[in-house]
This record gives C-alpha cells, sequence and structure tokens, in this order.
C-alpha cells in the first residue's frame, strides 16, 4: 500500500473499491437483514457537496426507452442490458471513461504508479492521457533518456501490450514547455507508437489549462539539484525550505486564432492521430470548447475546479476556476467529443455529468489512489465499481446507452422549475 | 511507376556505390547543381554554406522529429532546413543561396511514399525586398534552366538511365500553371478525393494532381495552420498564406516550397504561439528580427527530389549517394 492521500477527496472510499470491487457499491453484506437503509443516508465518502453532488438523478415511472429495449430482447430489460460501450474522442471504450493525465507529479512518477495504471488501463480498454511533463521530467525513454519507468516510452508500450484489439488509445499531451521537447514528433515517429497508430488509437491533446490552477502552467516540487538543468525552459522558484524548490512551466498565451491555428495545425502535421484539447474552467470555457470542435478537435476535456492530482497554490485551490457543474451549465448541453473530469470517482456524478452533456468521465486522483491500493487490480476493481453503478443508475431512468441521457433525468433542489436546463432535448 | 517497382536501397553501401546506375544519376544531380550555381551566379547571388547545428531549427517540417545534440551541456538541433539563418544571411547579402544538409525524422509510413529521406539537401533561395511573385518567377526560370543545362549536357546519362529527354519539351513553353490551394482541393474532391480544405495537400492526393499534369505547376496561397511561423499570411485574405509549393509532374510531386516571409516582430511571436512553439527558444533569432530584418521571399528545392525527377527514378532515395530512408538503419 502507498503512502499517498488525498484530502477532501473520497480516499477510504475509493481504496475500498480498489479492494472489494464492484461489492463496494452495496453496504457491507453482513449487514443485509440487520440494518435499515433508507433515504437521507449522506453518501460514503463525501465531503461538503457541490453542485453536482446536489443534483439528484430521478428515474420517471413510464418508460417509453424501456419498452423498446424489452421489444428488442423479448424479455423484461434489466441493468446488465445497459450497453455502456461508446466513443470516446475517436477511440472506441468500453464504457463513457477515460484516464486523465496525472503528469509529472512524483505521485504518478517516482512510485510506478503511472506505469502500472497503463498496464491496466489497457487491460480494460479505457483510453489513458499521458501527462504533459512527463517528457521533460521522467524523460521520453528513446535515444539518450535513461528509459525509465515513468517514461513516456514505457507507459505508451504498457498500454499498447495490454489493450485488447480495437478497444481503448493513448492520448499524449503536450503544453508550451513541451514543444521544446516535441513530444508530438517524437511519439509519431517512434517504432513503439506505430500499433497504436496503426490501428487509430494513437491521439494528441493539447493542454492548454487545468482544473486545479487556471490560468498557470505546471508546477512541481523538486530537490534543487534536479531543477538545476531545468532552469533553461522553467521558472524555478528557491520557496521551500530542505533544498527544495517550485518548478512552474508557463501557461501558454491562446487567443481564438490562436487556439484555432494550433488545432489545424495538430490535424495537418499528424494526420493518422485524433486530436484532443484540454481546457482549464475558464469563464468562456463554452465559447474556447465550441472553437475547439469547429477547429476539428475529436475531443475537448474540461476540467472542472475540482480537479487535479498534482501541485496547487492553496489559493487557486480554493476561490479560482468555475465548479464542473458551472462549466456544464454554460456549456448549455451536449457537445460532440465534450470530456469532462473534477471529482470523479463513483456512478452517481459521472452519470449526471452524462446527463449535462458530456460523453465520458475522467478519473484523476481515484485512478491513482486505486492503482497505489493495489497495483495490480486496484483500477480494474474501482472501474468495475463504477460500471455496475452506472449499468443500475442508466437501467433505473429507463434508458440503456449513456448517449440518450439527458437534464430530463436530473433535479435540482436549489434551482426553481422554470430555471432548470431545458428539458426538451 | 507501380507499386511493384517501389525499391528500397541495398543493406550493402558498396553495392549501391559501385552501380553504374549510381553513376549516372550523381552525374546528374552534379550537372543540376553546377547549372543552378551558374544561374544564380550570374543573377548576382552570394553562395553561403550553412550552419548544420543551432539551437533552434524550422518546426514546420509536418510530423517529423528534430534531432537533438548536445552542445557542451546545452540542447542543440540539427538543421530540418535553413529558414532561419537564410532571413539572417539577408543582414549580408540582399541575395543569397546554399545548397543546405537537412536532417528530419520523418513518420515511418513515409519510408514508402518514394520521396521521403531523413537527410537530403536543399537549394535554398533567399532574396530581399522580393515579393512572392517575383521569387516565383525565378524559381521558373532556374528550373528551366537546370533542366535544359542537364537534357543538352548529359544526353548519355539520361539516355542510360532511361529517362526520355521529350518528356522535358513541355517544360520550356511558358510560365508554370498556377492554381490556388482552395482551386486544388475543389479539383481534388471533385475527383472523389477528401482532401482537408485547412491542411496540406496531403500526398495521395499531391500524387494524383502531379500525375494528371505534363510539366511542373504552382501551388499557391496555402492556408494558415499547414505551415511555419515564416510563411506572411497575405494582409488582404486573413488565414490564406503568401507561399506556394512547385510540384512535378508525372506522379514526382512536390519539388520545392516557398514563400513571401514576415519580418514583423508581433506578427511571428503571434505566428509561433499560432504553430503551437514557444518563442523563447528563437531568442536568437526573434532578437534579430526586433532590431530589424528585412522583408523578404525566397525557397528551398529539395536536391534528391528535383535529380529524382529530371534521371526519371522510381525513389528518391536513389538520388543519394547514402541514402536514408525514414526508420530504416543504414550508414
Amino acid at each position: 500500500m502507498s503512502d499517498i492521500t488525498a484530502p477532501g477527496f473520497p480516499e477510504e472510499e475509493v481504496r475500498r473499491r480498489a479492494r472489494l470491487g464492484a461489492a463496494a457499491a452495496f453496504p457491507p453484506p453482513g449487514e443485509y437483514g440487520q440494518v435499515l437503509y433508507g433515504g437521507g443516508r449522506v453518501p460514503a465518502g463525501s465531503g461538503a457537496p457541490d453542485a453536482l453532488d446536489a443534483l439528484r438523478l430521478v428515474p420517471p415511472v413510464f418508460m417509453p426507452g424501456r419498452l423498446a429495449r424489452l421489444v428488442e430482447l423479448g424479455h423484461e430489460p434489466t441493468y446488465r442490458d445497459v450497453d455502456l460501450e461508446v466513443t470516446v474522442g475517436g477511440f472506441h471504450s468500453a464504457l463513457p471513461l477515460y484516464l486523465s493525465a496525472l503528469g509529472s507529479t512524483r505521485a504518478a512518477g517516482d512510485r510506478g504508479l503511472g506505469l502500472a495504471l497503463s498496464r491496466q488501463a489497457g487491460v480494460m480498454g479505457v483510453p489513458l492521457v499521458i501527462g504533459e511533463n512527463v517528457t521533460s521530467v521522467h524523460g521520453y525513454g528513446r535515444g539518450g533518456d535513461a528509459p525509465g519507468d515513468s517514461s513516456v516510452l514505457a507507459r505508451l508500450v504498457a498500454y499498447a501490450e495490454t489493450a485488447p484489439e480495437g478497444r481503448g488509445g493513448v492520448v499524449v499531451q503536450q503544453s508550451t514547455e513541451d514543444a521544446d521537447a516535441e513530444v508530438w514528433n517524437l511519439a509519431y515517429s517512434d517504432p513503439a507508437a506505430q500499433p497504436l497508430l496503426d490501428s487509430g488509437r494513437l491521439a494528441f491533446e493539447l493542454k492548454a489549462g487545468q482544473g486545479a490552477k487556471p490560468g498557470l502552467g505546471g508546477m512541481t516540487v523538486l530537490p534543487e539539484a534536479a531543477a538545476e538543468r531545468m532552469r533553461e525552459h522553467f521558472v524555478v522558484d528557491p520557496l521551500f525550505e530542505g533544498r527544495r524548490v517550485l518548478r512552474s512551466g508557463s501557461p501558454g498565451t491562446l487567443t481564438e486564432e490562436i487556439l484555432r491555428q494550433q488545432i489545424r495545425l495538430m490535424r495537418n502535421n499528424y494526420p493518422r492521430a485524433r486530436v484532443w484539447v484540454k481546457l482549464p474552467p475558464g469563464r468562456d470555457v463554452a465559447d474556447a470548447a465550441r472553437l475547439a470542435v469547429a477547429a476539428g478537435a475529436d475531443a475537448v476535456t474540461v476540467d472542472g475546479a475540482e480537479g487535479g492530482t498534482g501541485w496547487a497554490p492553496e489559493v487557486f485551490l480554493g476561490q479560482v476556476g468555475l465548479p464542473l457543474a458551472e462549466c456544464l451549465r454554460r456549456l448549455g448541453g451536449p457537445l460532440p467529443g465534450l470530456l469532462v473530469s473534477g471529482g470523479m470517482w463513483e456512478g452517481g456524478r459521472a452519470v449526471k455529468c452524462l446527463a449535462l452533456g458530456a460523453t465520458a468521465v475522467g478519473l484523476g486522483r481515484a485512478a491513482l489512489l486505486a492503482v497505489a491500493e493495489d497495483p495490480r487490480q486496484g483500477l480494474a476493481r474501482l472501474v468495475e465499481c463504477l460500471a455496475l453503478e452506472m449499468r443500475l443508475l442508466i437501467s433505473a431512468l429507463g434508458k440503456y446507452r449513456p448517449d440518450v441521457l439527458g437534464p430530463e433525468d436530473l433535479w435540482s433542489p436549489s434551482v426553481p422549475p422554470s430555471n432548470r436546463l431545458d428539458s426538451s432535448r | 511507376m507501380s507499386e511493384a517497382e517501389v525499391t528500397i536501397p541495398p543493406t550493402d553501401p558498396g553495392v549501391h556505390l559501385n552501380s553504374a546506375r549510381t553513376r549516372s544519376v550523381l552525374r546528374v544531380q552534379q550537372q543540376l547543381l553546377g547549372a543552378a550555381r551558374e544561374y544564380l551566379r550570374e543573377a548576382g547571388f552570394t553562395e553561403l554554406l550553412p550552419p548544420v547545428i543551432g539551437p533552434v531549427t524550422d518546426p514546420g517540417a509536418r510530423g517529423a522529429k528534430q534531432v537533438d545534440i548536445d552542445f557542451y551541456g546545452h540542447r542543440y538541433k540539427l538543421m530540418t532546413s535553413a529558414i532561419l539563418y537564410k532571413q539572417a544571411s539577408l543582414l549580408a547579402f540582399d541575395k543569397i543561396f546554399c545548397i543546405a544538409p537537412n536532417v528530419r525524422l520523418e513518420p515511418l509510413e513515409t519510408a514508402h511514399t518514394s520521396r521521403h529521406l531523413a537527410e537530403f539537401h536543399q537549394l535554398d533561395v533567399e532574396v530581399a525586398g522580393a515579393s512572392r511573385e517575383e521569387v516565383m518567377e525565378l524559381l521558373e526560370r532556374l528550373v528551366v534552366h537546370m533542366v535544359n543545362r542537364t537534357v543538352t549536357g548529359l544526353p548519355g546519362e539520361l539516355e542510360r538511365l532511361g529517362r526520355d529527354p521529350d518528356a522535358f519539351r513541355p517544360l520550356s513553353t511558358g510560365p508554370f500553371r498556377r492554381v490556388t490551394h482552395a482551386e486544388a482541393v475543389r479539383e481534388l474532391r471533385d475527383l472523389g478525393h477528401g482532401q482537408s480544405p485547412d491542411a496540406e495537400l496531403d500526398w495521395e492526393g499531391e500524387a494524383i494532381l502531379s500525375a494528371k499534369s505534363d510539366r511542373p505547376f504552382l501551388v499557391t496561397d496555402y492556408p494558415k495552420g499547414s505551415r511555419g511561423f515564416y510563411d506572411r499570411e497575405d494582409p488582404a485574405a486573413p488565414g490564406v498564406l503568401r507561399n506556394f509549393d512547385l510540384i512535378a509532374p508525372q506522379g514526382y510531386g512536390e519539388l520545392c516550397s516557398g514563400s513571401e516571409r514576415t519580418n514583423d516582430y508581433a506578427e511571428i511571436v503571434t505566428r509561433m504561439r499560432e504553430t503551437g512553439e514557444n518563442p523563447r527558444k528563437y531568442r536568437w533569432y526573434l532578437d534579430l528580427v526586433r532590431e530589424g530584418l528585412p522583408g523578404s521571399a525566397g525557397f528551398g528545392i529539395g536536391v534528391e527530389r528535383l535529380t529524382r525527377y529530371v534521371a526519371g527514378l522510381d525513389a528518391v532515395w536513389q538520388a543519394s549517394a547514402y541514402p536514408k530512408l525514414p526508420g530504416v538503419v543504414s550508414p
């Protein structure tokens, strides 16, 4: 077991799922017949509920969708008849899920968890994003670089070796600083990436920002000696005791035209790779997302202010960026290829995001905690539990595919009925 | 050239170098370069020897990886093209040219296009104060001169290579045809090829247009997002670049790219961001631009590609004494 912690995140619940799998979707079976469960119970692990947690999923009584499925199957449908398979950013995924970039943080790198995560994601056929800065911090893994377990190449190969044919995909992220390391060009010309490219399972993600610290670039804490070689490309601030420094990347400058052209350039230069764009929870997130899709992005990832696995100034964690619920409200409904992340770990929050227009949701901290709990099976068990909850919830709504969920499946206690999301969809 | 005829280099470099065919090809190449030098010197150009390494290089190569080298603890690059130095060299002379070695670790699938090498040479030309139209005319005259000098100077070699000199008869019958990128996209779509209007002509599309033509032609006005930051955006048509490609006929494909260059500091920094680049690493170049580089226009002709066209070769590697195909480990 690893010593990673995630304050403010339902860590114990995630770890329990990583140990027990789908069984963790229910109270302990030993309590069956003895404890009386009912409404009003606070969901395990939830702290102060945000706007998404406050929403309720509201199954109807009359279900024409269920009738259609009944006719199709010839028997009464159950939760097992929910088909979770979707297209996530151009990839066939076993369920509406992807693994968010975990970047170069020590948590993902030094402990080998990034590699464990790649393997498990591969086995499940769930798309995996390899974070920006992995190259600059852990190396790419070719040529003069030491091919460490944390390198891009090691993660990419681990995924490709385990992924079932035709399922999943790897997304290699690059940000402003990484342009210097040319991560995309390196991956695109790498023999190890060819099986993924040939099967249409390689994407490049342009990182325009992140949830935990919108407006800032990547940040890591490093020993002074390790930071020395990075001075040429990063801001290095000697802020901390114990000869440790803050290393900051630039967030990169975007305008509408810069974003549009960067996406076009990606499509031009890497015609065989999918194009993903990751947006921070900025106030103009809806404009940026629509622009990215219009410019040809296969996926737009919106990282709510609840997101993040790394290091961020506390003032940003508490007071900067739109919560994911507000991002979704501003997006105003489905957008092709919309992916969202921010505090995901169980089925309820995930299904609510799908009902609000997302195609899939991203696991960040939860995935890292799950592999920390059990590097071989932890993530698979967490996802098994999440998938069961999704099936239970979606079938309860009288629907059998994630993409037919809509705002009519949600109720907000705080919003008067007249102001609710348009349910005409 | 059918697929079946596509060849790969012999693994033994001695076999390639000892072949009479290779000797004929290299003589054709020498003749072409000699003719270029003759023409350009006559026209008042100065030949410079281009640098091989530098802190940055041309990022405009689509999908190709740059080669890093350790320059006394600093990461340097092998040149993917001479573009930045071509512009800088105009501080010394108004009209320059060089025969520049370029290294681009191209995507692996380009090993089978018959027209990509990981190491190749470019005849680079740059003219201070010139417009795109002026350098396109210069390019036409230069190519016609190089080809004519070779056809008249080395009839025996071309015969040995099985290249019919009549193939070049249409070359001198007037200015090359010019089509805009948008027109080329329309033409390809009409032919059922799904060419993207926002991207370079893809290799298949370019081959289709090339095969239809019996003489070289120019494609102009590529969209922004398909080229490096140095191609000037047309002030009268935002989103369109004042650039061009020269495409060889008979399926030989692209021979040359060129453009009017932007020399405005703010525009260059903005365009660097649009092409996903970090301006910080272009410091020496941006400092020069800020101090004032002349406006210019220029082009680079792929020496091995032009040799392939003139010698009528199946693949571009045959025009190199030491060919390096993308992904193929070779001396």
